[in-house]
């Protein structure tokens, strides 16, 4: 179970504002994030 | 969609799929553009072979996706809540905003949220006095 247990940290491509860039959870730090996974695009999230 | 809420709530949105940024590019460009002005504002990553949904047992082998899978991380980056949906059934937007209200509110104030609770109604102080008398102060709603 995950609730309660540090978020595991990774990082990947992402697109962000048309952009190609490299995304790193843990630069997130000190602010709330909703993390969405989904089945696929062009599904309805 | 509720992003301007989450915005105001200080909550950074991450959107996450095995699909490649330039499947992201397209859906962006020609469907998401038509229901957000401007396309999505916040990083959509790529999730190549579902490495990360396995991290977070959101992974489905068979189908090679992850499911619908929803995570509030705390500022110090502690999973609060989680939902995981199977595919058929989108989310409920309304419920993660209360979910973020109620735990901002917690972290700042050590108050705890009934069952029920929406913004602007009273919480419960935890305290030895408290227990067993909880029906004084909080009762279930019809």
């Amino acid at each position: 179970m995950l609730v309660g247990k540090p978020a595991p940290l990774f990082q990947a491509e992402a697109l962000h504002n048309g952009k190609i860039t490299k995304f790193k959870l843990e630069d997130l730090k000190g602010k709330w994030v909703v993390l969405c996974f989904y089945p696929g695009d062009f599904t309805f999230v | 969609m509720g992003y301007d809420k989450l915005q105001e709530l200080n909550v950074e949105v991450v959107s996450i799929s095995v699909d490649s940024v330039f499947s992201h590019k397209i859906w962006n460009e020609t469907e998401l553009s038509k229901m957000v002005d401007g396309g999505v504002p916040f990083p959509m990553v790529c999730d190549r072979g579902g490495k990360i949904g396995k991290l977070y047992d959101v992974y489905d082998e068979a189908g090679g996706v992850n499911v619908r899978g929803r995570f509030l991380i705390d500022p110090q980056g502690i999973i609060q809540a989680a939902e995981i949906l199977s595919p058929p059934v989108g989310r409920n937007p309304q419920e993660l905003l209360r979910q973020i209200q109620a735990y901002q509110h917690n972290q700042a104030t050590g108050e705890v949220m009934p069952s029920g609770w929406v913004p602007g109604e009273s919480t419960l102080k935890p305290s030895t006095d408290l227990a067993g008398n909880v029906w004084k102060v909080w009762q279930p709603k019809k």
